[in-house]
């Protein structure tokens, strides 16, 4: 029996077989396995901060509505605003493409019906 | 043994059933729980509207105009934009579950591995490498668990990951951590209809990472119990996982459709969730090879899910068609829909029984009902029982 030595084992992660389901294009299947991914990744990092917050709370540092009663300075409202607006253009990006397509599409001289 | 959470999975370390589970660290334990609830959303949420949409479509099919009126209305729902959505979002949670859980089992592999070396073993594990796993285990990995069950790569760390899945994967409904529900409500059903027995010699058949075998060996301490499935992984991992419970188990890669057991060497042979993973033929040659390996006044248990019992809910079967196909369940339609009892009197056995076991968290203290009508999921399992 070999042994796990050193080198970290590596498992399989593909199963063998995988049908098409109909009606799906493959990129969908893609797009939505991302989608399940992120939504994964973002209870895991909102079940951390709640940890970190109410270990904060336990050790007297935070008090237990320190982050719901907490208000930005302008500088910090200015900070904020900037994440927002950098993280929606991030996420959006591939409907601003496609609209921007559509219109460059619809704009060009050889597409207009006559 | 106390009864599972009704979330199933307790966010506490401590609480951990058995010492050869791999345990999460605080943020796989989240990415569990929300995979499991991914699940239950995709189950709960999403299917019954695919359902309803079922129900009106169907009720616009002609009887006439088909004579395969699954395949018209499968048809029918794949023009639905929501079916391919919501099929492709339960495949998605069920990938995300191995995936999830791998990573889980990669991290602790050395941990995982070192538990796994049993000093004086009261039960013993034997490996065939030349093993030669049927067509049905390898066509396409079974439950998509990547790998399939027939993996073998010298470590344990297969059914390590079987065993957390399968833990994730039944939400908690099989006895929590240790996951052994069948197992026991097959010992239940033995006790039922042979209050007294005191077999000298058990064998489960498709026994997995050992979950429905260390109940026999707890509920008949004095008996010789062994377990056969086809993967080498999953067999070590088995074989740990009973010596850490406390159960002398014998483990042996086989298939359950010709073992090596001489004839006439058991007193008890049973199976649990097996024969829809298998094939029509290889039901045939299970029953059989149980029926030969009993002695006179030996008892056969196969217990599987419950039947689908409303053959025209074309629903019901258009489900059981995609759950074949989509998580690689070999013989799901074939193991709901056959004629049990006749099959087992047709394999020579007497005394046939088939019906539902109410599910047994203690094989020995539970309540022995069994009978014609189900409890509902969970709370029966499909039971086919015969005597030599
Ligand atoms: C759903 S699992 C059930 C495991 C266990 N009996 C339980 O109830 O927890 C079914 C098992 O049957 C095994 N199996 C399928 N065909 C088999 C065969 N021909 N011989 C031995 N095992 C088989 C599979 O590898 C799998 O581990």
């Amino acid at each position: 029996m070999t042994q796990v030595q050193g080198a970290a084992p590596v498992l399989p992660r593909t199963p063998n077989r995988l049908d098409p389901i109909p009606g799906r294009r493959s990129l969908d299947d893609q797009t939505l396995a991302m989608i399940v991914s992120l939504a994964s990744e973002v209870t895991i990092l909102r079940a951390r901060l709640d940890a970190a917050e109410r270990l904060l709370t336990a050790a007297n540092i935070f008090a237990p509505d320190a982050v719901d009663n907490f208000t930005p300075d302008a500088a910090a409202q200015a900070a904020r605003e900037r994440q927002r607006q950098h993280s929606m253009a991030k996420i959006f990006r591939p409907l601003r493409e496609a609209a921007a397509i559509d219109l460059a599409t619809l704009s060009s001289p050889e597409k207009v019906q006559p | 043994m106390t009864s599972p959470s009704p979330k199933g999975i307790v966010e506490a370390r401590a609480a951990q059933a058995h010492p050869m589970i791999a345990l999460p660290s605080h943020d796989e334990l989240v990415e569990q729980l929300f995979i499991r609830d991914l699940k239950q959303f995709v189950m709960a949420e999403l299917e019954p509207a695919q359902q309803r949409i079922a129900e009106k479509l169907e009720a616009a099919i002609q009887p006439q105009a088909s004579n395969d009126p699954v395949g018209a209305l499968r048809g029918q729902m794949e023009q639905v934009g929501s079916f391919g959505t919501w099929l492709s979002l339960k495949r998605e949670s069920q990938r995300q579950l191995w995936y999830a859980v791998t990573d889980c089992v990669e991290r602790q592999a050395a941990e995982l591995q070192a538990l796994g070396q049993i000093d004086n073993p009261k039960g013993s594990l034997t490996i065939d490498p030349d093993f030669q796993a049927p067509d049905y285990i390898t066509m396409g990995d079974i439950h998509l668990m990547p790998g399939g069950n027939a993996y073998d790569d010298g470590t344990l760390l297969q059914g390590a990951v079987m065993d957390r899945g399968g833990a994730v994967y039944m939400l908690g409904r099989n006895g929590g951590m240790l996951n052994d529900l069948r197992g026991q409500t097959a010992m239940a059903h033995l006790l039922t209809i042979a209050p007294d027995i005191k077999p000298d010699r058990i064998l489960d058949m498709g026994c997995g990472i050992g979950t429905s075998t260390v109940p026999a060996a707890l509920c008949f301490p004095d008996a010789e119990v062994h377990g056969v499935d086809v993967g080498g992984s999953m067999l070590r991992y088995a074989h740990a996982r009973a010596e850490h419970l406390g159960a002398a188990v014998h483990f042996s890669r086989q298939s359950a459709e010709r073992t090596s057991f001489p004839d006439a060497s058991f007193d008890v042979v049973y199976s649990c969730a097996m024969l829809h993973e298998t094939s029509p033929a290889a039901m045939v040659n299970i029953l059989a090879e149980s029926r030969r390996l009993l002695r006179p006044g030996g008892v056969a248990i196969h217990l599987e899910v419950p039947l689908l019992h409303t053959f025209g809910d074309l629903w019901q079967e258009l489900s059981a068609e995609l759950e074949a196909q989509f998580n690689n369940e070999p013989n799901w339609r074939g193991a709901l829909s056959v004629d049990y009892a006749q099959m087992m009197r047709a394999a020579g056995f007497g005394d046939v029984r088939a019906g539902y076991q109410a599910t047994a968290f203690n094989a020995r203290l539970a309540a022995k009902k069994f009978g014609d009508t189900s409890d509902g999921v969970f709370r029966s399992w499909f039971v086919t029982s015969g005597r030599v």
